[in-house]
């Protein structure tokens, strides 16, 4: 019961942040345009031979969709979560929140579940519609597709809870939206620090060393992005293949792990904010 | 907590920082297993059905190691090949034998990602950084693996994208007849997205089909041997031997499709090179695949084709068991029954006959030529109840056949004249056989068959063929002119 009275709290703010973040225009602009991308993905097939009967044009959709829900998703993601905490710090309604007999902790979770709900409905969305989409070609659910979905929302998550820690502790939003897509950017790029690796220590300086240290730490404790890469595979990919049904759980809880230290780490940083 | 609230905070961060490390290790140790694994079965499939050397590559040696090691698959390859032993197969490596079986995936997903291979893992990876194997070349991952700038994390995971950018302008080059850009981007497309296998099967129609289709077969002496593929090739022969490349590569990265095995088998081994045994070989390995209903009936055809009447026979009347109600199974299917049956007495026949005039007994002579004539009949039967134009031809086949053994040469040129117009898959056979009751007979031959003889004894030689591939054609030339 008291557990229940802890998350009412975190909850009434989570649906809030959801209503306030769907009437953004900005979501709705990414939102739309993605829709009209996996519309528009079978006039890109048209490109294509017509006279060769093939599936390629299934692939070029396929492949098209789930990289504009990838993109826009992660377009999303990023704006929303940088926006949650520094809009309400903007427009000083956070100071009339934090009055009441609210815990700051209580606040952030709110505020957090909040944007992942914005998130995953957006990415529902997008998924429906690319589902019966592909349904409607093939006359096949393509029941791969969700376990697509299902990795891109644990790659977003990543992404979130990291730009949503930078975002408590901005003032503004364009901090942690540019630091958002940093995130992102060097996240898929987290395989070349083990390229740093293998190249350091060929001067003999102990500089050179040190970066190579550096770079296998980092690469080591960085989250890596292209893991989820297995979300372009599964789409196109056989059905039962082990290496897939073992990765997806491992993604899984990977995702899991980083959000919840992103989270706990915006928790650190808004300890002492002063609001 | 209560005392000391942001340093537990940080404490709980570093924690779950850590998992996620320790998570990110199990992940990058799954994604290093599955290209290792990738390429155990590349390795297999190669060592199974293509035999081709990896020249200076290690892919051999690496995986003789990995074979050593996997002691776990010794049993499981041990019943598979009891099996396989019972259909007349080869003698395999333990995991090229476990690896026919898409049912056995699991298992040697297992073992790829095992303690006990993980040295030869390693290995795998080490090799694969320095583009020493040539099956883990575009194997997903398998640079991604080791780091560094390469194609694969270029594209931010969007590289199956780019795959199909690049395939709407082979697309561009086919419309345009830049056949020999096209091939080299068609290559680039699979690099970049190895399980595009519809690019595999589309690239390997436009080469074995489109780009050849207004070229002549290559005559015989304007061939060359190419020892590479073991045989003559002119241009367009050339193109079909890039056509089973590109197929090949294929299913060396998506053995588990039946689709590039279909298309290996049917259109390019059957349809176009007229070599049934390879056609057979094929398709047999994309019915053991999940697979649609019309791919056992281009088997069961080649097996015919191929002279394999009793397996083919089998299948026509397993396919009627399992899909009672199709139209295949109440039109086509009793009537190739019928056809293997009538191929099987004429094979019987023919068999009698040879031992009737090798018997040295007069009586048993008689006895197998009586014997042989029943089984002929047996056949001319078949064919006379199928009613059809392939019955037909089949039917004045025979009947030439007897005659040309009562030395009624001309009545039995003037049946084989008319029966090679009825069906075009007899015309070669039995414009052969015309030409050798001519012959036989004294009968000279015409402008067009004298010209036919010329070619034939040319048959199967070019210049550049070593002596013991000569040798070989021309005993096979000499072994099927007995015969007939």
């Amino acid at each position: 019961m008291k557990f229940a009275e802890i998350l009412r709290g975190p909850w009434t703010i989570a649906v809030y942040t959801y209503r306030e973040g769907i009437r953004k225009k900005t979501l709705l602009g990414f939102l739309i345009l993605s829709l009209l991308v996996i519309f528009g993905s079978r006039f890109i097939s048209s490109f294509l031979d017509p006279s060769a009967e093939t599936d390629i044009d299934v692939k070029l959709i396929k492949d098209i969709c789930v990289s504009a829900i990838s993109i826009f998703g992660m377009l999303i993601t990023v704006f929303i979560s940088a926006s949650v905490v520094p809009g309400e710090v903007e427009n000083k309604v956070i100071y009339t929140i934090l009055s009441k007999p609210l815990r700051r902790w209580q606040y952030l979770l709110g505020k957090f579940l909040g944007a992942q709900l914005i998130i995953i409905v957006n990415l529902l969305l997008m998924g429906a519609l690319f589902f019966f989409a592909l349904y409607y070609y093939q006359h096949v659910w393509p029941t791969l597709l969700l376990w697509s979905i299902l990795l891109t929302y644990f790659e977003f998550l990543i992404v979130s809870a990291f730009t949503f820690a930078v975002s408590c502790v901005s003032t503004s939003t364009v901090v942690p939206t540019i630091a958002g897509l940093f995130i992102y950017i060097t996240g898929n790029l987290t395989e070349y620090l083990k390229d740093v690796q293998n190249r350091a220590g060929q001067t003999g300086q102990w500089l050179d060393a040190l970066a190579g240290d550096i770079a296998k730490w980092l690469y080591e404790i960085l989250p890596n992005l292209q893991n989820f890469s297995l979300k372009m595979q599964i789409v196109n990919g056989m059905p039962n293949d082990p290496p897939r049904d073992l990765q997806i759980p491992n993604l899984i809880i990977y995702g899991l792990e980083y959000g919840l230290a992103g989270f706990i780490l915006s928790w650190l940083l808004f300890w002492r904010k002063e609001v | 907590m209560r005392r000391f609230p942001r340093l537990t905070l940080a404490l709980v961060f570093a924690l779950l920082m850590a998992l996620g490390a320790v998570q990110g290790r199990r992940v990058r140790h799954l994604r290093e297993s599955e290209a290792f694994y990738r390429w155990l079965q590349a390795a297999a499939v190669n060592e199974r059905l293509f035999q081709e050397e990896a020249g200076e590559n290690r892919d051999a040696e690496l995986f003789a190691q990995c074979n050593a090691v996997a002691g776990e698959l010794q049993e499981l390859a041990r019943e598979a090949a009891a099996r396989g032993a019972a259909e007349g197969g080869e003698d395999l490596s333990a995991i090229a034998e476990v690896s026919g079986s898409h049912e056995n995936d699991r298992r040697l997903w297992d073992i790829a990602r095992s303690a006990e291979l993980a040295a030869p893992r390693a290995e795998f990876l080490k090799l694969a950084k320095e583009n020493k194997l040539r099956f883990a070349r575009d194997i997903a991952y398998a640079e991604a693996q080791q780091g560094g700038v390469s194609v694969f994390n270029l594209f931010f995971g969007f590289r199956k994208v780019a795959a199909n950018f690049v395939w709407i302008q082979v697309d561009r080059f086919w419309h345009q007849g830049n056949m020999y850009r096209m091939v080299a981007l068609m290559k680039t497309c699979v690099s970049l997205d190895p399980q595009f296998v519809e690019a595999y099967l589309v690239g390997a129609w436009h080469l074995s089909y489109n780009a050849t289709a207004k070229m002549l077969d290559t005559p015989w002496p304007q061939r060359e041997w190419d020892a590479r593929y073991g045989a003559c090739v002119g241009e367009k022969e050339r193109y079909y031997h890039l056509a089973i490349d590109f197929l090949k590569d294929g299913i060396r990265k998506n053995p588990r499709n039946y689709k590039l095995f279909f298309d290996l088998g049917f259109a390019v081994y059957n349809q176009k090179m007229k070599d049934y045994a390879n056609a057979v070989k094929y398709l047999s390995e994309a019915i053991r695949l999940p697979h649609e209903r019309w791919v056992p009936r281009q088997l069961f055809i080649s097996q015919e084709l191929n002279g394999e009447y009793e397996k083919a026979l089998a299948g026509w009347e397993d396919y009627i068991k399992n899909f009672p109600d199709s139209q295949t199974a109440l039109e086509v299917a009793p009537r190739r029954i019928q056809r293997n049956k009538a191929r099987i007495a004429e094979k019987a026949a023919e068999a009698l006959m040879a031992q009737a005039a090798q018997a040295a007994d007069p009586v048993e002579a008689e006895r197998l030529k009586a014997d042989a004539l029943a089984k002929r009949q047996e056949a001319l039967t078949i064919w006379t109840n199928l009613g059809d134009k392939d019955g037909d031809a089949f039917r004045l086949r025979l009947e030439a056949i007897t005659l040309r053994e009562q030395k009624r040469y001309l009545e039995a040129v003037a049946l084989l004249d008319k029966a090679r117009w009825e069906l075009a898959e007899l015309w070669d056979e039995l414009s052969d056989m015309i030409m050798d009751i001519k012959k036989e007979a004294g009968i000279p031959l015409s402008v067009s068959e004298t010209k036919a003889e010329l070619r034939r004894s040319e048959a199967g030689i070019c210049p550049g063929m070593p002596e013991a591939e000569r040798q070989k054609v021309l005993e096979g030339n000499q072994a099927r002119r007995a015969a007939s």
